[in-house]
């Protein structure tokens, strides 16, 4: 069941999108909110938790790409929904699920959709930071300097090349979905950047583990094996 | 042009040296009473003195010996600069006499400061000579001015002073042309630079500086009004000095133009004071205090780094070496003459600059055109304006339609106003009205356009209340029943012609604090680019909505 929010300032266009969406989802919506400015969805959010938020960048003359990072630092997808086609490669960047231009039909606006329903990557991903919310704070991790992803439930662990841990608010399945296609599922807990992978550790009793460059090894999925070897020479 | 000046200056001392008479003097002596012997050459005046004592409305002589070494076949003439009225005496022979001596019941007829008196051929032989003066001065009488004498032949003493006088006077030609353009150019230009006028003043002073030193040699003085015309060449100095440095001082921007010039004014003040009666010496310290403060101008420029500070100094150290080598009376002029020169160089620096300015405002002017038809292709405004309108036509295709119509409209508008600069003001709410349409159609939200004392006669900068209107539906939040009005009130008083408009909603909070943004900055261009800086915009929230205020002033 989706929970829905809609950032748009222009009526005619949020109920464009609330139509097409509801005729997406069907039977599967939870709630769907329609917000006109930044400040009202800002409220929203922290209210009521959402699976994913349609926003557009441009709301009332003010720019919604400062808002963008504190978005995406959240536990939901962010589909941007802007007339400003030129931000698109920025907004992918930073880790919004999809860009979908104006003027929109169902069918751009259902394959959005799909994205999140669809597990795995659809696309090449251009993600280049993961927003961390801290204290509320938004702080941008640069995903080179992302060693893998352990999940935690609703939550993930970040583990960073400098040794430390950061708390992401989206699921790994979620993450897993934004990432670019060098993060590989090598465990049902585990997602790694494979240019840090060493090799594969085989134990006796078909035991499979990473070794990381960095000498930490990582449990591998007995099913995960195949495909991770296949990408790994 | 400096080679011109060397060449000018070159023909001045000829024209100063030409003279094939020579002659050496001795010193005046004087003798107060009358005898007509007194003017005989063989006469001994061994007991007179130099100093002619006081003579006080009585009747003195005095007698200057001059040998003349080498005369000419052209007949001699004797120029004498001396107060009073006199009768002049060669050899013992009157050659004439300049103004009336004082008689018992007649009194004086004032002299001429200058006079001019042709010797007989009889009495131009080599040898000494004596010209004795019967003198009386009535007037003036405490002023004790030696007998200036100069011998030269007869057409060459009248002749010289004509050249001498047509140089000055081509120059005093080229600075009255200056000076009454430098003015029109000031009363026409639209921005009043103080510069130009001070310059054009300059040169009127400089202008009636060459004429009042050389009026002398045209129109003959009595020597009752000889100081008169001194007076006012040290007014003229005068002022020049404190001019001339306070033009520099505009053109290069020196910072303490204030104390620069109490000061200076302070100095030529003391000098005047110091100097009182030394009419020729105050005029020339002038001069120099003058140079001096310039000097210190040009100085800082170039220090400052200011364009044409250095070639300003060139002009200045030219001028002071012209000053060192001529005659005070040549120098001064020539060195005047170099110092407007090098102004008139700084102006026509400066001419560039305002002509580099006129292209950046053109410019601009294309700028703001383009930014007018940016308006209506901006992606923000078309995309969202097409989707609003795929959902209308998807969804109820009449309206849709009449969506259509409402956007062609506006596009209509737009492509005529595009390259106007001012737009009658009915179309600019006619641009309003189809906006509003179109925003209608894209919001849901009921828009309503008011507006009181309209002249339909008025004109202004395309866009401008569109702008607003613009901004004003993006920043607002319908009041009640989805609807936010805007009025646009016309006034005219007797200074200005306002615009006011108003949006009657609330206004969005803001995230950040704007100051006006890409909206107000092409309403202020617009403004600048039709009314220069006669125009005052003022917008700010009021309760109730926004209220923007837009003056545009007749002078």
């Amino acid at each position: 069941m989706m929970r829905i929010l809609i950032i748009e300032d222009e009526a005619r266009i949020a109920k464009r999108i609330e139509r097409m969406t509801r005729n997406h989802f069907e039977q599967n919506i939870a709630a769907i909110a329609i917000c006109d400015s930044l400040q009202k969805g800002l409220v929203y959010i922290a209210n009521h938790p959402i699976d994913i938020l349609l926003l557009d960048l441009n709301l009332n003359g003010e720019n919604g790409f400062d808002i963008l990072e504190s978005m995406v630092a959240g536990s939901f997808h962010t589909i941007i929904v802007s007339a400003y086609t030129d931000k698109a490669i920025d907004a992918f960047t930073y880790g919004v699920l999809d860009f979908v231009p104006k003027p929109f039909d169902q069918a751009r606006l259902s394959m959005a959709f799909r994205r999140i329903t669809n597990s795995g990557k659809t696309t090449e991903s251009t993600m280049k930071y993961l927003a961390v919310k801290k204290a509320g704070i938004t702080r941008l991790i640069a995903i080179k300097d992302v060693l893998y992803i352990k999940g935690a439930g609703i939550y993930s662990e970040l583990y960073l090349q400098d040794g430390k841990q950061e708390l992401h608010d989206k699921s790994m399945e979620m993450l897993e979905q934004l990432l670019p296609g060098s993060f590989e599922r090598i465990h049902k807990s585990y997602l790694i950047s494979l240019d840090q992978a060493e090799k594969i550790i085989i134990r006796p009793g078909s035991s499979y583990s990473l070794l990381l460059k960095n000498g930490e090894i990582l449990p591998i999925g007995r099913s995960r094996y195949k495909e991770l070897k296949r990408k790994m020479i | 042009m400096q080679r011109l000046l060397i060449i000018f200056t070159v023909l001045l001392l000829l024209s100063s040296c030409k003279s094939t008479v020579v002659y050496e003097e001795y010193p005046t002596v004087y003798q107060t009473g009358d005898n007509k012997n007194w003017a005989e050459k063989n006469f001994n005046a061994a007991q007179w003195t130099t100093e002619r004592g006081n003579t006080a409305k009585g009747i003195f002589w005095s007698r200057s010996p001059v040998k003349l070494i080498r005369s000419s076949a052209v007949p001699m003439g004797l120029h004498i600069e001396a107060f009073g009225a006199f009768e002049v005496y060669w050899d013992g022979i009157l050659l004439g006499h300049n103004g009336q001596i004082t008689q018992k019941d007649k009194p004086e007829v004032a002299g001429y400061t200058t006079s001019y008196f042709q010797i007989p051929d009889s009495l131009a032989h080599m040898g000494t000579h004596i010209l004795a003066l019967r003198t009386s001065q009535s007037y003036l009488n405490g002023v004790k001015r030696p007998v200036g004498i100069e011998l030269n032949q007869y057409p060459a003493l009248l002749r010289n002073p004509l050249i001498i006088t047509s140089f000055m006077n081509l120059m005093a030609g080229a600075f009255l042309i200056a000076a009454v353009y430098y003015f029109f150019l000031y009363l026409n230009s639209r921005r009043k630079e103080y510069s130009i006028l001070i310059f054009a003043v300059i040169c009127s002073l400089f202008f009636s500086l060459l004429i009042a030193e050389y009026i002398k040699f045209y129109i003959a003085i009595p020597y009752t009004h000889f100081f008169i015309r001194l007076e006012i060449i040290g007014w003229l100095t005068f002022a020049i000095a404190i001019l001339v440095p306070l033009y520099f001082s505009i053109q290069f921007h020196f910072n303490r133009k204030k104390i620069l010039l109490i000061t200076l004014f302070m100095i030529l003040i003391s000098v005047y004071l110091v100097n009182y009666d030394h009419f020729d010496l105050t005029a020339i310290v002038y001069s120099r205090v003058m140079w001096f403060t310039a000097v210190i101008i040009v100085l800082n420029a170039i220090v400052q780094k200011e364009k044409g500070g250095f070639i300003v100094l060139m002009g200045l150290l030219a001028s002071a070496i012209v000053n060192h080598f001529l005659l005070y009376d040549f120098g001064l002029f020539i060195s005047f003459t170099l110092i407007i020169l090098c102004m008139l160089y700084l102006h026509a620096l400066r001419a560039r600059i305002i002509e580099d300015e006129f292209q950046s405002s053109l410019l601009l002017s294309s700028r703001l055109q383009l930014e007018l038809i940016k308006k209506n292709i901006q992606p923000h405004f078309l995309r969202n304006t097409l989707t609003s309108l795929m959902d209308w036509v998807e969804e109820s295709p009449k309206q849709g339609a009449e969506f259509i119509q409402a956007l062609a409209g506006e596009f209509d508008i737009m492509n005529y106003i595009a390259e106007a600069v001012l737009i009658p003001i009915r179309q600019e709410i006619e641009l309003c009205k189809t906006h509003l349409k179109v925003m209608h159609f894209r919001k849901e939200i009921c828009y309503e356009w008011e507006e009181s004392g309209i002249d339909e006669a008025e004109y202004l900068p395309p866009a401008l209340i569109h702008t607003l209107l613009e901004n004003g539906i993006t920043h607002s939040i319908p009041i009640a029943n989805s609807l936010i009005t805007f009025k646009l009130t016309y006034l005219r008083t007797a200074v200005y012609k306002q615009y006011t408009f108003e949006t009657h909603a609330l206004n969005r909070e803001v995230s950040k604090k704007r100051n006006g943004g890409n909206g107000f900055r092409y309403i202020q261009a617009r403004l600048t680019e039709s009314y220069g800086d006669r125009w005052k915009f003022i917008s700010a929230a009021i309760p109730g909505g926004w209220l923007t205020t837009i003056q545009i002033y007749d002078k």
